[in-house]
């Protein structure tokens, strides 16, 4: 405890608040100024960045204090901002009240010291003392020495009042050597406050709307699901079994034709079965197509693999960039692969594009998926419509999905995942 | 016979097209949807109607719901609907009409020629033609059992193949008996299960299916 002025932890809190202070001044005018309505959207990523640099500070000089905390899902909150402007009166107050505890504490501790030094070096009376106070001098017979009029003004600002401090050297550095053994801590409330703040408007909003978001998400992903079961069976039902029942329709009137089995009616049991034979190559097709929409093997190999192929299979010309290190999740795969597969197919049916970019990055923690193309833009996240569906099935996983489409193009969008779901 | 058919599959529309051409009858409209096919029984006034339960655009029971209604509003034509499983609501609300010229197979059957075509002369013939299946489930949830386990093993094949709508003659032929020995078997079938007897074939369907729905 005695060393604790002295640990490498209280030095970088102290050093938090130095630098807290610049750092707070320019959030605050930033938040402040952009805070009218047409630069408020533009400020958000500023907003946030600003939060980031808050919060790296603190992981970095306190250390393991220091809660991780995700950054909010969506842009950049009137709380992330309120944040910003309520830094600044806290980081001023902390180290208003952090530099009083170390520097008086200092002060004081070293009183004695540099009290006997100044006394004891500058020159003093031993009898009589010349004092000159206001421009009238006068002499005072005292019996220790005392400083010169020099020094008048150190005498009444370490009086206090009354009491004249020299009296009492150890008192005085005792509680300076308090001071400062309690400048630790003291500066640690104020750290606390300020992560505390920090925790309160940077984090996640509260658990209750934590918990709401998840039961939203929650809920269209179990939408989502049932609907893309019953669109399974209903291509089952009128593609795949449609096509068996009427090729087992042919090979019945074969079969029947070919018990009778009279000339004439072989040609026609030629050209039944040539046509049941053609079905079943056309419902092993249809199948092979049906199952490839419901997992595609191919995203077993990887993301890289997978692209590679949709981006073969693109009606429009598609330049594929990939740099996937490290391979994210599979639910987080086929989600991505399936994101990709139905932007790449707006671009073919919407935007009258000739060349389409597709880039898959994987940086750690964050997987991100653009498609890019010079058509005619305008693209909209229309309610029910094939972008928000694809928004929620992406929020589901806490990814957000970012539509850049002014009339006249270029399009992009992008698909930003977490490595896991 | 002069038939229409309604089923919104392609593929299929042309093989049943196929199968009842072979047979000799002439399909006089073929279409996909139940509006279309209201429409063209209107028209074409024909023996007997083939529809597929589910059809655009709600695919659901679009199909069984026009064929009640034609059932009620054109009774010279037989409804042979098919399905793709076995629903027995939709057998319950098919025989609700009380009238014959109802039949109820599952898609399946169609690929056996033989029966599907002998099912659709029925049906436009005023009979009744219920899927084994359909007949089967119903026989298995009967509330009946102990009266139903007096019957013979012989008794309980010609129940069944009464409830499916066919004729002694048929049974007979199925069964390979003689015409009177089935006739002597469904006499014992009704008294063990203290049914009246009916005179038409159609009625004795209902008979039966009654009994084992109740």
């Amino acid at each position: 405890m005695l060393t604790a002025p002295f640990s490498r932890r209280s030095w970088k809190a102290a050093g938090y608040l130095l630098v807290n202070v610049p750092l707070a001044v320019a959030g605050f005018v930033f938040a402040v100024i952009t805070a009218i309505p047409p630069l408020l959207a533009v400020s958000a990523p500023g907003v946030r960045a600003f939060g980031d640099a808050n919060r790296g500070l603190a992981r970095e000089l306190l250390g393991e204090d220091e809660p991780d905390l995700p950054p909010p899902p969506g842009k950049a909150s009137w709380r992330e901002r309120g944040y910003l402007v309520l830094k600044l009166p806290l980081a001023v107050a902390g180290l208003a009240v952090a530099g009083v505890c170390w520097l008086l504490g200092l002060f004081l501790l070293t009183f004695p010291a540099w009290w006997t030094l100044l006394t004891h070096a500058l020159p003093t009376g031993q009898e009589e003392l010349h004092t000159c106070r206001h421009g009238v001098c006068t002499t005072v017979p005292v019996g220790s020495p005392v400083p010169t009029h020099n020094f008048q003004f150190l005498v009444s600002a370490s009086g206090l009042g009354s009491v004249n401090l020299a009296h009492y050297p150890f008192e005085v550095a005792l509680f300076g050597a308090v001071l400062l053994l309690t400048a630790p801590w003291l500066t640690r409330a104020v750290t606390r406050a300020d992560q505390s703040l920090m925790l309160r408007l940077l984090g996640p909003a509260s658990l209750a709307d934590r918990v709401r978001a998840l039961q939203e998400t929650r809920a269209h992903a179990v939408d989502d699901s049932a609907a893309r079961l019953r669109g399974i069976e209903r291509d089952l039902h009128d593609g795949t079994q449609a096509q068996l029942v009427a090729l087992a329709m042919k090979l019945g009137l074969a079969k029947e034709k070919l018990s009778t089995a009279t000339p004439d009616d072989l040609a026609r049991v030629t050209q039944l079965v040539d046509d049941a034979h053609r079905g079943a190559i056309e419902a092993i097709g249809d199948l092979r197509v049906l199952a490839r929409g419901i997992h595609p093997p191919v995203l077993d190999n990887g993301l890289t693999d997978a692209l590679a192929t949709l981006a073969a299979r693109s009606a429009v010309p598609v330049e594929l960039v990939t740099d996937i290190p490290d391979r994210p999740s599979p639910a987080i795969e086929t989600i991505a692969y399936f994101s990709a597969a139905e932007l790449l197919t707006n671009v073919a049916k919407h935007s009258g594009a000739r060349h389409v970019t597709l880039e898959a990055v994987h940086v750690p923690g964050l997987l991100r998926i653009r498609v890019s193309d010079d058509g005619r833009g305008g693209a909209r996240l229309a309610p029910r419509g094939g972008l928000a569906g694809l928004a929620g099935r992406v929020r589901t996983v806490d990814g957000r999905l970012i539509i850049s489409s002014p009339p006249g193009g270029p399009t992009v969008v992008t698909v930003e995942l977490p490595s896991h779901a | 016979m002069r038939i229409v058919i309604a089923e919104d599959a392609a593929v299929i529309r042309a093989g049943l097209a196929e199968v009842l051409a072979d047979r000799g009858h002439q399909v006089v409209a073929a279409v996909g949807d139940a509006g279309a096919l209201q429409a063209a029984v209107a028209a074409h006034q024909p023996d007997a109607a083939v529809i597929d339960v589910r059809m655009p655009p709600g695919y659901t029971d679009e199909g069984l719901r026009a064929a009640i209604a034609i059932r009620r509003d054109h009774p010279k034509t037989g409804i042979l609907v098919f399905s793709q499983y076995v629903e027995t609501r939709y057998a319950a609300d098919l025989l609700a009409a009380g009238s014959g010229g109802v039949g109820y197979l599952l898609k399946d059957r169609v690929a056996n020629v033989a029966e599907f075509t002998d099912a659709i002369e029925r049906v436009a013939a005023g009979g009744t033609a219920l899927d084994p299946e359909v007949v089967a489930g119903l026989l298995n949830a009967s509330r009946h059992p102990s009266a139903l386990g007096t019957l013979t093993a012989r008794e309980h094949d010609i129940l069944a193949l009464m409830a499916e709508g066919r004729s002694n003659s048929a049974i007979a032929a199925r069964l390979r008996v003689s015409d009177r020995a089935v006739e002597k078997h469904i006499g014992n079938i009704f008294s063990k299960l203290g049914l009246p007897r009916s005179d038409t074939d159609h009625r004795r369907v209902l008979a039966v299916l009654a009994y084992l729905g109740s």
